[in-house]
């Protein structure tokens, strides 16, 4: 997207006045006793609610939450200095040179590049937006955002580890998840309208420096997705705590089925792409074909990944590209499977 | 409320998000409840860039430089109140490492990550004190029967169970967060169930299957001659 479009919303730098206006000492001198007072309120908390706070439900429910958000936040915030970092620091004539003019070669040459981003999804998602704040075409920063969190090494090394003796599992695995990121790319590319993702923010406001630049980014954007990463951390703690685990072995002997449960667990369980193939070998029931599709599907469409995407790029977008990707990201599993296990 | 203060209190929010970090993986180790120990690099490298962050747009605004385009889309601003979630929740309800109702009820449930076989050598002498997944590994090893007749101790935390003289001693495995976790299980006979999710250190043997192994995943079984219990190990997952 390049800039000076309807879509960068010109003007909107400057329908608020700046700070400075308004702003008096007294509105400032608030803070630090509103800080006091909430560090105060936790405290307290400590020692009158916490003791009485310990359902067992309550507490699992708890752990599984803090544990989402906690393992997150570090890929977050790489992500997002990354991010900041791309709009900050790299000019968008970079990536101009360095992918292909035409948006549907870009698109499998984002969809490669993921391979070196070492993160989990959370990171992929601000990377993401960043790119295409830089002027990156949506489709191909989309191929990049559906294949790091896939086909990275870690997540293979970790694939290859959980399923010893079994390397076709890992090429599988590469190449259905590659697969559907590129042809998401390319659909995205045809018929996908602009108007369902702007592309609203940063270039990097002239006159406050680079580094003024990269802390202000690297702010929104925290909170920005680290709000909706908590949405999502919320969601898939409470279907891990609600959804029993039995009923998933009552349907692990049917085909088709048993890849359509996986498919729908890996949207619900919400694990880190380096930690689902762990979690995929020990469903031991299930054909390799649905434990692929819980590979595949869980890297691209999960809650926590839905709520972050739709923080980032909107509700718009995000009701058109999830179910897009989890129908292809299905379907070619399918397909592999069929072919390769 | 101007624009000015309400990226304070966004800066403020990143501040204690950072602060909560830091207080539970460079101050305390209550991390080892949530994430795997290794993590613990990861999550004060984290911590320390959000209080910084937090600082340097502190300074920012004091000095008048705080950019001013947030408002290109109001709706962040108020989902970033969110994050105080996690920190309320790290405060106020102090999550615990998974027990025994994440570990659940009868089910014999899905397998543990599949150990290899290559890598267990001979039992060393004495009574040796082996993993739960290393114990169920060795139990399911088609090579051989290594536990057969040797007195092995375990370490884990009580589930009860519904069948007689019968209770679970049992650790939950993860391989990145407690999103991830299974239950690990031996069922242990021969001594009276402790008190649910105390943790306890079992001496016993194991009860070789009835014929072959079972091709599904079915509890091991163990005869128990001593129980003690013991205080929650540093690490409580394996």
């Amino acid at each position: 997207m390049t800039q000076g479009t309807p879509l960068d919303w010109p003007g909107a730098e400057d329908h608020l006045p700046p700070d400075s206006w308004g702003r008096g000492p007294a509105r400032e001198s608030w803070l630090p006793w509103s800080f006091v007072g909430l560090v105060a309120l936790l405290v307290a908390g400590r020692f009158l609610l916490a003791p009485h706070l310990t359902a067992p439900a309550l507490q699992t429910w708890a752990t599984i939450f803090v544990a989402v958000c906690v393992q997150a936040l570090p890929f977050l915030v790489f992500g997002v200095a990354l991010s900041a970092a791309i709009t900050a620091f790299v000019p968008a004539s970079f990536w101009t040179r360095a992918l292909p003019r035409q948006t549907y070669a870009a698109v499998p040459v984002a969809g490669v590049a993921g391979a070196v981003l070492p993160g989990c999804e959370c990171a992929s998602v601000p990377v993401a937006s960043g790119l295409m704040a830089r002027g990156v075409a949506p489709a191909a920063a989309l191929a990049f955002l559906l294949a790091s969190p896939a086909i990275n090494p870690v997540v293979l090394v970790a694939t290859a580890v959980a399923f010893p003796g079994d390397p076709a599992m890992v090429v599988a695995r590469f190449g259905a998840s590659l697969t559907v990121a590129v042809l998401a790319g390319w659909i995205w590319a045809r018929f996908g309208r602009s108007e369902w993702l702007p592309v609203p923010r940063r270039t990097a406001a002239p006159g406050h420096g680079k580094w003024g630049a990269f802390v202000d980014a690297m702010c929104h954007d925290l909170l920005h997705t680290g709000g909706f990463l908590v949405i999502g951390g919320l969601t898939a703690a409470t279907l891990n705590v609600v959804v029993p685990r039995s009923w998933l072995t009552s349907v692990a002997g049917i085909p088709v089925v048993s890849v359509l449960v996986l498919a729908l667990l890996a949207v619900l369980l919400s694990i880190c792409s380096e930690a689902d193939a762990f979690v995929a070998a020990s469903l031991t029931a299930f054909s390799p074909t649905a434990k692929l599709a819980f590979l595949v599907v869980g890297p691209m469409v999960d809650l926590k990944l839905i709520a972050l995407q739709a923080g980032t790029f909107g509700r718009p977008f995000t009701w058109r590209f999830v179910p897009l990707t989890l129908t292809l990201a299905i379907g070619v599993s399918f397909v592999t499977g069929w072919v390769l296990l | 409320m101007g624009a000015a203060v309400k990226r304070q209190t966004q800066s403020l929010m990143l501040l204690i998000l950072g602060g909560a970090l830091l207080n539970i993986s460079a101050f305390s180790s209550t991390y080892v409840n949530y994430v795997k120990p290794g993590f613990r690099p990861l999550l004060v490298g984290a911590g320390a860039v959000l209080v910084i962050l937090a600082l340097a747009s502190f300074i920012r605004q004091w000095r008048g430089q705080g950019d001013g385009h947030d408002h290109a889309h109001d709706h962040g601003p108020r989902v970033a109140w969110l994050l105080a979630v996690p920190v309320f929740a790290i405060v106020l309800i102090a999550p615990p490492a998974l027990g025994s109702f994440a570990a659940g009820g009868e089910d014999d449930g899905p397998a543990p990550r599949p150990p290899a076989p290559a890598a267990f050598r001979k039992l060393s002498d004495g009574v040796p004190q082996l993993a739960l997944g290393e114990f169920i590994g060795r139990a399911y090893d088609p090579a051989g029967t290594s536990l057969a007749g040797r007195q092995v101790r375990l370490t884990g935390f009580v589930v009860p169970s519904k069948k007689k003289n019968l209770w679970y001693v049992t650790r939950m495995q993860i391989s990145c967060c407690a999103a991830d976790a299974l239950a690990l299980k031996v069922a242990v006979r021969g001594v009276p169930a402790p008190r649910e999710n105390s943790w306890v250190q079992v001496t016993g043997s194991w009860i070789p299957w009835k014929g072959k192994i079972p091709n599904g995943y079915v509890i091991p079984d163990m005869t128990a001659t001593d129980v003690v219990k013991i205080d929650q190990p540093a690490e409580p997952y394996e």
